[in-house]
């Protein structure tokens, strides 16, 4: 065994003390004195052994560790001997400070944290002009390349948005990932530093490339090749073009949109291969733009979104002269418009910066997070409060045990050392879980904050300003659960351990502790109502945008993705609408299809942004003419279950050589016509001169496209037979639930065409409520909230009745033999009970009428009716405060009174 | 309780002159606590009998600022004890205190008998 330096010190002392009496004995002797009489007469002159022992190790310094290990091990000892109050306590904290730690680690990264690069508030979006139609801050390559001439010490970077994109390795399945093309001083700009490899240079924008170059995000590169290191030299395929990993971005750089993490990074010039989708705007139907050709030198195809690095003190010259620059840009852009306000005031607009942070992120979560994480902080109080109740009635059932121990001489110091050591141990286990399970539930909230369909990246290293609130909340547990209790009970439990006979004086010491018990239960009361109320209100606001009206069949509509972005069928886009109406026909054919229709756009947010004007009309502004616009195949409106209000649906003699047609929807048609018929006028994507040439031959109802939370958008259908182009989805109306035929569809469409891929196929419900993110969270979290304190509720008020009728037993079984009815028992144990919910419930109540106020925003309906919550929630508490009663008191009612009077 | 507060008259060993006194029961030859014990004892005609409450913690208190160093060796009675040596820096410090010491002496030889120094 090995043997620790203060075990051998000690060891040694007591040889040298050993050998030292030896020859104290040995002199005596040999100077003629008695052996037992010389033995004796040493150890007296030696004096007190263990006290010697205990000064001399003192000299060592040993003592100070010796004993920290002998009251963990004491510590250690009490623990197991009460493992229901370890795992509560160590349950309770985990949850407790994981709760917090996990809502902190979100409102950390999408609010609080900066870009991981150097100076990060440098940093800027420029926003020279929103582009014409999507109203986003693009510009076009060309603009783009002159801005960045124009400063040239100045880092002006350029990225586009891409769509995800069929990352595929040698001998592997292909996976999607998402990806961003970046100008080549991207990484140099923002002075991101590689992890391995090389970022981009200039080089790499070079066209006509064989191989490309791209750049990897850390963990995307170690899950796919091990390491960093690894990653680099790898030759991978994206879209079935040829790239070479040149580098692996430094691991806390997840790119400059929070939440959005690309996997890969790319160089803009990729565009020009055309094997990436990126969205684009420009100056409209009228004004032809080459899409099939590179992007680079045209000037009207809006895609670039720019960032830059400005010193504050140099922002208003650079403006002023990008300014200069872009003027031809903006006189470009006028062209977009007929409105000669609009066109003015184009003119007039300025290049502006904005900080990194205002992404439409920040505006969403803050104050649902700052919420949660106050809802996260009470849940804690809660379980502290409940912590240190326990703890008191622990330190009652010890207070023999401590009695006798301060008796024979310990300090009290060393008694509240050892209770707050102990406390100390479970709250650095519970601490370390927190952790553990803060991280994992992270994960979890994140999954729930995030779009269906797109679940965000966020950093989830730990940060200081995380650590530090791990800490603190660690201390704060120890102080209100460990260290306050202690302090009471020792200034308090005293004078009751003296003797048993004490237990007369200790009346007003229970009284005391009576008052501390209730209080206790009172603020458990009162925030678990609040907790309570909340998460009925959240629960309800998801409940309404998930069945409120969108104008559509939501419940019976199934989308079906498939891939018709080939050459097989781009090439060939005539052939197309036999293609849809084969596949119509196939799936109408399966039992439980009501029908079926093809439509280009292939999600929710998909519609892109037109203007219409109307042949013979008067000069309209540019907020009437705009509107959206979709291209859809027969059966579309039945399918989706939009009635028509006016005229006739597409029929297949609208072919592509005959009259162009268009149906409207009423929010379109009231622009553009107000209350009268549409029916029958020509429009056109531009005004006078330009061609109207489609009929308007309907007018359908307005539906919610855009997700269950948005308005329904002026909209305009246009028939995908006459402008054959691939479509995006398969729009599936069935009789029963839609997922049950998602099988069933999958096999039936290769009967038409076995090369056609099918990337997805999901319920319209579950895409309308994959838009839900922010009112899942908080619906969710303040579900599981509200159910754990009910529950601590419960339990408190369980644990506190049961130990004072049983304090009261004697008393229950005289008033019953004086002839109190059971009833009558049970009803004192019920009011206190009662009054304990009162006090609780009055200001919980008020509580919560403050926290609707100011989350009224993100709540559907009015205060009254959240307000119901409250009353609802009051009930569901009294409920639960009564079933937690009712088994002691019942309990208490049925105390033999002849058993309680032979014990007096 | 006021027994102890009593003014006592009483020769004492003075704070500190235990932790010279043993370095000076060393400066000869290494020895053991019971040895330096004797040796004090002795040497001072029986007035200081150094008890072992305090030799022990003085002698920890000296090898811990390094001024001892300490080894298991038999004694001549074939015992096993543990002996202390002086080492370089405890001899330094002995000098040091000692003069300590001697200034100390003189400066009370001054103030009680002032007429020895005039």
């Amino acid at each position: 065994m090995r043997i620790r330096p203060w075990q051998r010190a000690k060891q040694d002392l007591s040889e040298e003390l050993d050998s030292h009496l030896r020859m104290a004995i040995a002199d005596r002797i040999a100077n003629g004195e008695d052996p037992t009489q010389a033995r004796a007469a040493a150890l007296r002159e030696l004096g007190n052994v263990s006290l010697i022992k205990d000064v001399t190790r003192e000299q060592l310094g040993w003592v100070w560790l010796e004993n920290m290990l002998y009251d963990l091990r004491h510590a250690l000892r009490q623990l197991r001997r009460s493992p229901a109050f370890t795992a509560t306590a160590l349950l309770t904290l985990a949850l407790g400070i994981g709760a917090n730690l996990s809502v902190f680690q979100l409102l950390y990264s999408i609010v609080l944290a900066n870009l991981p690069v150097p100076q990060p508030t440098e940093i800027v979006r420029v926003h020279a002009a929103l582009s014409p139609f999507d109203q986003s801050w693009t510009i076009s390559s060309p603009a783009y390349e002159r801005l960045r001439a124009a400063t040239p010490d100045i880092p002006l970077m350029a990225t586009a948005y891409a769509d995800d994109a069929t990352f595929q390795l040698p001998n592997h399945s292909p996976i999607q990932v998402a990806c961003e093309p970046v100008s080549d001083n991207y990484f140099s700009g923002l002075g991101v530093l590689p992890a391995a490899g090389r970022l981009f240079i200039e080089a790499d924008e070079r066209l006509g490339q064989y191989e490309w170059p791209a750049v990897l995000r850390y963990e995307f590169a170690r899950r796919t090749f091990g390491t960093a290191a690894q990653a680099v030299g790898q030759h991978i395929l994206l879209n079935k073009k040829q790239f070479f990993i040149v580098g692996v971005a430094d691991r806390r750089f997840l790119g400059d949109i929070t939440g959005r993490a690309p996997d890969i990074w790319f160089p803009l010039a990729l565009q020009a291969t055309g094997a990436f989708a990126i969205p684009w705007d420009s100056l409209g139907p009228g004004h032809d733009v080459s899409l099939d050709k590179p992007w680079y030198n045209q000037p009207t195809i809006f895609w670039l979104f720019l960032t830059a690095r400005i010193p504050p003190q140099r922002r208003a010259a650079v403006m002023a002269h990008w300014d200069h620059v872009f003027r031809s840009d903006r006189e470009l852009m006028t062209e977009a418009t007929a409105d000669q306000a609009a066109k003015t005031q184009l003119l007039g607009v300025k290049t502006t910066i904005a900080p990194l942070s205002e992404n439409g992120m920040r505006e969403r979560f803050t104050s649902p997070l700052t919420l949660l994480m106050a809802l996260s902080a009470s849940i804690f109080l809660v379980g502290c409060m409940n912590l240190a109740s326990l703890q008191l009635a622990r330190l009652d059932a010890r207070s023999h045990e401590l009695g006798i121990r301060m008796a024979l001489g310990a300090s009290r110091h060393r008694l509240i050392r050892q209770i707050v050591f102990e406390d100390a141990l479970i709250v650095a286990i519970g601490t370390g879980c927190a952790f553990a399970c803060g991280r994992a539930a992270s994960v979890i909230l994140i999954r729930w904050a995030s779009n269906r369909n797109a679940i965000f990246t966020l950093d989830l290293h730990l940060s200081l300003p995380l650590a530090a609130l791990g800490v603190g909340l660690m201390l704060l547990s120890l102080i209100s659960f460990s260290i306050v209790p202690a302090l009471l009970f020792m200034r308090s439990g005293v004078a009751r351990t003296a003797g048993s006979s004490a237990r007369i004086a200790g009346s007003k010491d229970t009284a005391c502790q009576r008052l501390r018990s209730n209080v206790l239960l009172s603020s458990q009361v009162g925030l678990s109502l609040l907790l309570s109320t909340m998460a009925a209100c959240f629960a309800a606001t998801l409940v309404h945008w998930e069945t409120v009206e969108v104008g559509m069949d939501r419940e019976h509509v199934l989308t079906v993705r498939p891939d018709f972005h080939q050459p097989k069928y781009t090439n060939h886009a005539e052939l197309l609408p036999a293609l849809y109406s084969q596949i119509q026909q196939r799936l109408q054919s399966l039992p439980g299809v009501r029908s079926a229709a093809v439509e280009m756009c292939g999600s929710i947010h998909c519609g892109w942004i037109t203007s219409l004007y109307v042949q013979g009309g008067s000069n309209l502004t540019d907020g009437q003419v705009h509107g959206q616009e979709d291209h859809v195949g027969l059966g579309f409106f039945s399918t989706l279950g939009v009635p028509f209000l006016r005229g006739r649906d597409f029929s297949s003699s609208d072919t592509k050589g005959g009259q162009p047609v268009a149906i409207i929807s009423r929010a379109y048609a009231r622009q553009l016509f107000g209350d009268a018929d549409p029916v029958g006028h020509m429009v056109g994507y531009g005004p006078a001169p330009a061609d109207h040439k489609f009929l308007i031959v309907g007018e359908v109802a307005d539906a919610r496209v855009n997700g269950a939370q948005r308005e329904e958008p002026p909209i305009v259908y246009m028939n995908i037979n006459q402008n054959p182009a691939p479509v995006n989805s398969i729009r599936v109306r069935t009789v029963g639930d839609p997922i049950a035929l998602s099988e069933s569809v999958r096999h039936a469409l290769p009967d038409v065409d076995p090369t056609l891929a099918i990337d997805e196929i999901v319920p319209l419900s579950v895409e309308l409520n994959g838009d839900l993110g922010t009112e899942t969270l908080l619906a969710s979290l303040a579900g599981i909230y509200a159910g754990l304190t009910l529950l601590l509720v419960s339990i408190g008020f369980y644990g506190v009745m049961s130990s004072r009728t049983r304090r009261r037993r004697k008393e229950f079984g005289i008033r019953l033999a004086l002839g109190a009815t059971r009833a009558h028992v049970q009803g004192l144990i019920l009011s206190q009970t009662g009054r304990i919910l009162l006090a609780g419930v009055l200001p919980g109540a008020i509580l919560s009428v403050l926290a609707l106020r100011t989350a009224s925003h993100l709540l559907y309906g009015s205060i009254n009716a959240n307000a119901l919550a409250i009353i609802l929630a009051t009930v569901v508490l009294a409920l639960a405060g009564t079933f937690a009663t009712l088994v002691p008191a019942s309990r208490a009612a049925y105390v033999d009174p002849l058993e309680t009077l032979r014990d007096e | 309780m006021t027994e102890s507060k009593r003014y006592q008259n009483r020769i004492e060993l003075m704070q500190g002159t235990l932790d010279m006194l043993v370095l000076r029961a060393l400066s000869l030859e290494a020895n053991h606590g019971y040895g330096i014990a004797q040796i004090i004892r002795s040497r001072s005609g029986e007035a200081f009998a150094v008890e072992t409450g305090s030799l022990y913690p003085a002698l920890h208190r000296l090898e811990r600022q390094k001024w001892v160093k300490s080894e298991w060796k038999l004694t001549e009675s074939r015992q096993r004890a543990k002996y202390y040596q002086l080492t370089a820096s405890g001899r330094k410090q002995l000098v040091t205190d000692h003069e300590r010491w001697l200034q100390l002496v003189r400066a009370i030889g001054a103030v009680m008998e002032p007429e020895v120094q005039a």
